[in-house]
């Protein structure tokens, strides 16, 4: 009981206490605020507590007091302006006004104090917000989305800021006009101000508010400032952000440069293949030019030798046969003349002609086709002779001509060298009647050979086969018939066995046969032949004999006969010597001694330096 | 011996130079400097009264924020506001109190006046930094400010000298200013005593300092942009 009656009455007290609390101070009035605007008069303000029943509100009154030297014996004294600061307040003019000097004033009503304060003046400074705030557009961003401005205000009229009496700083303060935050800016003392980055298509509100330099407190805000940007521009791109593609394609492409170069670099040698191909030069499958003008010829004997293989394989087995049907057949088909005899004639078209249509696929094709002349000069070597003619036509007719007999044999080994002959005519004339044949490109050679070949009645005993007596220099070759003392034994009847097996040996090279190769043919061949056949190295359509080799063994078989202008038996063995001329075929003279032993151990070309030597 | 001696003496005086500019310059916009041993160094009165004019603010500023600190941890709750209202020891010289009075005033005089307040407080302020030292738990705040203020006090007498020197040459007065003696009170062993005695103090200082503020920036608005600024 005692405890609840405790507690009731602290309980009433309190809410009486609470109760009464609340009025005195709705009663009592109160200072709300005491400032200066700039520091020359100020204002005090009250609360006027007058609620219930206080009907005289002059009641309340103010007075103040201040410490004009070091003691306070003043006496208080009252406001000397309730009404110009408002209603509940005290205004101070600048005669009532020190600075530096403490003021206390005091609040009373009815007699009694209510409040009491004490302050300095230049504690209590609180400006009058500025005036007259404008703005100027300062640049806009070259995307037409955002502008620079700048905010002018004037600093508050009663500071007196030109005397440098106050001095004031500036605050100010923007936002978007839908916004509800304001943007701060740091304090300036200057009363201008740049504002960046607005956007052109928002409108802002912008105000200012001052304050005393040192002070802490600000004065009010200054009206709020409408900035309304001009539009943005209809070419202003979007803000967005764009990826950058340019960019992008730009690094792109010097990225796939940069490999490409590196590929290049790195595969260099067959990017070169592949955007300049070689050239093929002319050259002979499987033979380095340079061999050639290096003279070595043994080499090169070899090469040409297997490149002949090709050919002599139509008609290795048979040659011999062949040759001699075919002849035969040609014979029989002309009854006017030889071979050798129309090939000799004037009109050697027609017997080329002729000649020409005998062209079929017998064994003597390789020599005999003109494609194949003309254009395996290179290819084969045994074709040479004859792809250096002028005139291919003609070339068949002599290849035609190595298993014919001697027809015209004038036999007279003067071959003379009735030289420049251009059209290479080999014409081994059938060594019944050796004669000299002039071959070669000329037609003086054909003449030549003409004259003296004329003798039509030769043609019965022309033998197929003819050697190459003489070479001139000039290129001419001289053609000696064959063996003149063979009897009946025609180079085309070569015992088989020699034929055989000089055909053996020479399988491989057809034209070109060495020096040991042809000794054997002669020594194998009847001695009865007082040259040593060639014919089986002839049946193969190489027509062309070569070389030293010829020479040599024709000058070792001991015919050492020159050729140019012996009627004697000529050897069998020429050197021929293929110039690359349209002369063609130029053979050396075999009977010449051999002063070098070059001739004797190589089996190929004889250079012209060595047929120089050999020839007078 | 003396050139060791010589060049000695002028590193240390560029190295002080140095410092004390370093130190200026914190608060304060650097300006041209004049060294200190030139004799014949003519800065111009503008920036003798820019110099001094930023002296006098960051001088004004340190004692406002060196007050609030105190207030704030040593005054709160003890009604010292209500008793502060005693005079300072400056309250004496005749300083004056309006914007009136201080455009009638010659500047000649108030320039006189300046530099008697500023001389007036040269040992106060010497006798507040050995004293807020030896207070318990030193508030590091007050104190580097304190230091702070001693410094840029005499700085700015020495400026203030100089200006005169330019605005009135020739006259020197007799160097008056106001004693100072609330040194007792700031030794008392009560300590509410003693910390009253440091509230006042740093009142009237914070006082004094917007007091000097004010005049230069009126004097330099006078002299320097003839009341124009």
């Amino acid at each position: 009981m005692d405890l609840w009656q405790l507690l009731l009455t602290l309980a009433v007290a309190g809410s009486g206490s609470a109760f009464s609390g609340s009025e005195d101070s709705s009663e009592k009035p109160k200072f709300t605020k005491c400032r200066s605007p700039e520091l020359e008069t100020f204002s005090c303000h009250w609360t006027d507590g007058v609620r219930h029943g206080l009907k005289n509100p002059g009641s309340v009154q103010l007075f103040y007091i201040r410490r004009s030297t070091q003691e306070w014996t003043q006496e208080w004294k009252e406001c000397p302006d309730y009404v110009s600061a408002g209603e509940n307040s005290c205004y101070f003019n600048s005669s009532y006004t020190s600075i530096w000097i403490p003021y206390c004033i005091k609040l009373t009503s009815n007699g009694g104090t209510v409040d009491q304060k004490c302050f300095s003046v230049e504690e209590i400074v609180q400006p009058d917000p500025p005036i007259g705030l404008n703005w100027t557009l300062l640049n806009i961003s070259l995307t037409g989305i955002h502008a620079d401005i700048q905010v002018r205000w004037e600093p508050p009229p009663n500071a007196d800021v030109q005397k440098g009496w106050i001095v004031l700083e500036y605050e100010l303060q923007y936002k978007e006009v839908n916004e509800s935050q304001w943007k701060m800016m740091d304090p300036v003392l200057s009363t201008s101000v740049p504002v960046y980055s607005l956007r052109l298509d928002k409108e802002y509100e912008v105000r200012v508010r001052s304050r005393q330099r040192n002070s802490e407190k600000y004065g009010e805000f200054s009206e709020v400032l409408y900035v309304t940007l001009p539009q943005m521009s209809p070419f202003a791109c979007e803000e967005d952000f764009q990826f950058p593609w340019f960019l992008i394609i730009i690094f792109g492409i010097f990225g796939l440069t940069m490999i490409l170069f590196l590929f290049i670099f790195s595969k260099q040698q067959r990017i070169k293949m592949l955007i300049l191909p070689p050239v093929p030069v002319p050259k002979i499958k499987g033979i380095d030019p340079d061999l050639l003008k290096e003279g070595k010829l043994e080499e090169v004997n070899t090469i040409l030798a297997i490149h002949d293989n090709y050919k002599p394989e139509f008609y290795n087995d048979d040659s011999w046969v062949e040759f001699i049907e075919l002849d035969i057949d040609d014979l029989d088909e002309k009854t006017e003349g030889s071979d050798t005899d129309r090939l000799l004639s004037n009109d050697h078209e027609k017997s080329l002609n002729i000649l020409g249509a005998k062209d079929d696929d017998s064994g003597r094709t390789s020599c005999y086709e003109p494609d194949i002349l003309e254009t395996d000069f290179n290819a084969s070597d045994v074709c040479d002779g004859t792809s250096e003619v002028a005139q291919p036509q003609r070339l068949k007719g002599e290849v035609d001509l190595l298993c014919l007999d001697q027809k015209n044999q004038n036999n007279s080994p003067s071959t003379d060298t009735t030289p420049t002959t251009q059209q290479p005519s080999i014409i081994l004339a059938k060594e019944n009647k050796p004669r000299p044949l002039l071959i070669s490109g000329t037609e003086s050679t054909q003449q030549a050979a003409h004259t003296q070949l004329s003798n039509p009645s030769s043609l019965a005993n022309i033998d197929f086969y003819a050697q190459v007596s003489d070479i001139t220099p000039a290129g001419s070759v001289v053609l000696s018939p064959g063996q003149k003392n063979k009897a009946g034994i025609s180079p085309c009847d070569m015992p088989p066995e020699v034929a055989s097996l000089c055909q053996a040996n020479f399988i491989m090279d057809n034209a070109y046969f060495c020096e040991a190769d042809a000794k054997k043919c002669i020594t194998v061949a009847p001695h009865v032949e007082a040259e040593s056949r060639v014919e089986p190295s002839f049946n193969q359509e190489d027509i062309y004999i070569t070389t030293e080799s010829l020479t040599t063994t024709a000058g070792q078989s001991g015919t050492t006969e020159r050729a140019v202008s012996s009627e004697m038996p000529v050897p069998d063995y020429t050197s021929i010597h293929i110039i690359q001329s349209p002369r063609g075929l130029v053979l050396n003279a075999t009977a010449l001694p051999l002063p070098d032993k070059e001739f004797l151990s190589s089996c190929g070309y004889v250079s012209t330096d060595q047929l120089n030597k050999i020839m007078p | 011996m003396d050139n060791k001696g010589w060049s000695l003496k002028g590193s240390l005086l560029l190295l002080l130079l140095l410092v004390s500019d370093l130190l200026l310059c914190q608060s304060v916009a650097s300006l041209p400097i004049c060294p200190s041993g030139a004799v014949n160094c003519q800065v111009s009165l503008r920036d003798l009264f820019d110099r001094a004019v930023i002296l006098s603010h960051y001088i004004h500023n340190l004692s406002s924020e060196m007050f609030n600190e105190f207030d704030k941890r040593y005054a709160q709750g003890r009604g010292f506001i209500t008793k502060a209202i005693n005079s300072c020891h400056t309250s004496s010289l005749s300083t004056p109190e309006d914007k009136e009075q201080a455009q009638q005033i010659h500047h000649e005089d108030l320039l006189n006046l300046i530099l008697r307040v500023l001389r007036s407080w040269n040992d106060p302020l010497y006798h507040l930094v050995t004293e807020v030292r030896g207070m318990q738990e030193a508030p590091e705040a007050i104190l580097s400010r304190a230091i702070e203020i001693e410094e840029q006090n005499r700085r700015l007498l020495e400026g203030m000298e100089k200006i005169v020197g330019q605005v009135h040459p020739g006259i020197r007065e007799n160097e008056v200013y106001s004693v100072w003696s609330g040194l007792p009170s700031l030794q008392m062993a009560d300590e509410d005593t003693r910390l009253f005695a440091f509230y006042n103090l740093l009142h009237c200082l914070r006082r004094d300092s917007h007091k000097i503020d004010n005049y230069l920036k009126l004097l330099k608005c006078r002299i320097v942009y003839d009341s124009n600024c």
